[in-house]
């Protein structure tokens, strides 16, 4: 019994983290039209950020969650600014430039792994961070940081629903997810929203990479899992929608842990895509998905 | 108002107007008139900044705009509706109506215009909690006329308002259309394939073809000429031919 309360803590939490960079998938999938691949390399990015800055000496835990955050953020408006929108100078943005995108996406994962190695090397780096005593429940003592990713990503949920339902600048933003020519001749600055976007998104994978930092180590393949993931959530949840890609997230994250810890637990990375399989079968559009636009 | 002179553009290297010239007089109700696709939407993208022009001079209230990206050119009080009754149907028809604001800061402005678009239209204003996705055919098409309004614009562009719409509905849109014109002092650009209702209503016409102005003159004179009928045919042979034999 307690081992089950365990596993699903832990399945939950891991759950949340690959919620939220699938959430950032998701953004952008609905915002600029594409499935962007180097978002599992844009969360190892974030994860180095946050020990660097948590390494400058008085900057504390949650400060370095909001600092990888913001960086990370800018990091991502500059790559989209300066690579991504050039393949959209041909005309019709980022819907018609589709297959060109997602090359370019590959190729910025292999770039952004290269220059983390680079500045970070290969070996695995610890989380210079040290939570103290874990808390106990009953007989279990669960590490602080498991409680610390699910505050986290509470908050940064309800402050993203907050935005996007109760601000003109969400209302734009969901505009431009809908249609960028409709929004544009309602005098919203499409290209600035698409940079916002991005950058939001990039940012939610930057608190995924700093939460799970003090939990697993950080290195500079650590992305690729995560994208595999983030993606199966993102399908299973229903690609596109944002409360359908932090289900996802749970469900996957939950499934795992829960066949890992009774069934076979090195096969732990298998159950993911098990899953997907199974919805996709059952489900096509994912646990939340309506087709509410047909994509080019 | 709204002067256009010797526009030139296309599609990628595929010319669709080849050398528009007209002006919009301000107050006015002009109308636009053609056959499928002879560039009328084509022109209405050019003027709000979708599409980039080739060549020519676009001007408004004295200003070039030629080229300006779309969300400048709606602050300075140009407005299109499109044809395609592109509404955000994931979005209430209230929050539609509150992005067609989306230029404007004075909060108190914005109510009454959305006051405004209820009276006009009760229908939106008995569903402004509704997701638009639930909205008829007709109310969508009144629900983007709001949003227009909404921008408080000067002019505004109108695709083919009456397309798909039941006789009805189609006299309710054309009656509320000249109101606004009336009442709110808004100049109108009207893009129509509805000829005898387009020129009843406007005081002055274009007919577009081949990517030129082919007739132009005074809705009266306009609405009794036979050119009118040809050209908007399309202007095949074989058309010509059937209407000249009928
Ligand atoms: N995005 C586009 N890319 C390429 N060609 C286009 C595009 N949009 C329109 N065209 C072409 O441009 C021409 C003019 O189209 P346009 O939509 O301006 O016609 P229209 O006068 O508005 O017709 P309708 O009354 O049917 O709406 C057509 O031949 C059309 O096929
Ligand atoms: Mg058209």
């Amino acid at each position: 019994m307690d081992l089950l309360l365990d596993f699903i803590i832990v399945g939950l939490s891991i759950g949340i983290v690959y919620g939220l960079v699938a959430l950032g998938i998701s953004l952008i999938f609905s915002g600029l039209d594409i499935v962007h691949f180097a978002h599992g390399e844009v969360y190892m990015i974030g994860a180095f950020l946050g020990i660097a800055i948590v390494s400058i000496s008085g900057v504390p835990y949650f400060g370095a969650l909001v600092g990888a955050m913001i960086v990370t953020g800018a990091v991502g408006v500059v790559i989209e600014r300066v690579f991504y929108r050039r393949l959209t100078r041909g005309g019709g943005g980022y819907t018609v430039a589709g297959m060109g995108m997602i090359i370019c996406g590959f190729g910025m994962s292999v770039a952004l792994q290269n220059v983390a190695y680079l500045i970070w090397g290969a070996a695995p780096h610890p989380y210079p961070v040290s939570f103290g005593m874990p808390i106990f429940l009953g007989n279990i003592a669960l590490p602080k940081s498991y409680l610390y990713i699910l505050v986290s990503a509470l908050v940064l949920m309800a402050v993203l629903h907050t935005f996007l339902t109760r601000t003109k600048l969400g209302l734009a933003v969901r505009a431009v997810a809908y249609n960028k020519d409709t929004s544009y001749l309602m005098g919203v600055n499409v290209p600035a929203m698409i940079s916002l976007i991005f950058g939001v998104a990039c940012a939610m994978a930057a608190v995924a990479g700093v939460l799970i930092g003090p939990i697993n180590y950080v290195q500079i393949e650590m992305g690729y899992l995560m994208l595999l993931k983030a993606f199966a959530a993102a399908v299973v949840g229903g690609f596109g929608s944002l409360p359908g890609a932090l289900l996802g997230g749970v469900v996957v994250g939950l499934f795992e842990t829960l066949c890992a810890g009774y069934l076979i637990a090195s096969y732990k990375d298998i159950y993911a895509f098990l899953l997907l399989i199974t919805v996709l079968m059952v489900r096509p559009t994912g646990l939340l998905g309506i087709i509410v636009k047909v994509k080019a | 108002m709204l002067t256009i002179r010797n526009l030139r553009t296309g599609y990628g290297k595929v010319q669709i107007l080849r050398g528009i010239d007209m002006s919009v007089a301000e107050g006015r109700i002009v109308a636009l008139l053609g056959g499928n696709g002879t560039g009328k939407s084509t022109l209405l993208k050019a003027v709000s900044g979708l599409l980039p022009v080739w060549s020519g001079s676009i001007e408004f209230n004295g200003e070039e705009i030629r080229n300006r990206k779309p969300n400048v050119i709606v602050r300075r009080g140009l407005t299109q509706v499109t044809q395609g009754k592109d509404m955000y149907p994931a979005m209430t028809v209230e929050e539609n109506l509150r992005i067609g604001a989306y230029t404007r800061s004075d909060k108190a402005g914005v109510v009454a215009d959305m006051n405004k678009v209820f009276d006009y239209f009760p229908v939106l204003g008995e569903r402004r909690r509704q997701l638009a996705a639930t909205l008829s055919g007709g109310e969508v098409q009144m629900l983007v006329i709001g949003r227009g309004l909404m921008a408080n614009p000067k002019l505004i562009m109108l695709d083919e308002p009456s397309s798909a719409l039941a006789p009805r509905v189609l006299l309710d849109i054309f009656s509320i259309v000249n109101r606004i014109n009336r009442n709110e002092g808004i100049t109108i650009l009207l893009v129509e394939q509805n000829v005898r209702m387009a020129l009843l209503l406007a005081e002055y016409g274009y007919v577009i073809r081949d990517g030129v102005i082919h007739i132009e003159g005074d809705a009266r004179d306009l609405i009794n000429d036979d050119n009118v009928r040809l050209a908007y045919l399309g202007g095949t042979v074989a058309d010509a031919g059937a209407e000249l034999a009928h």
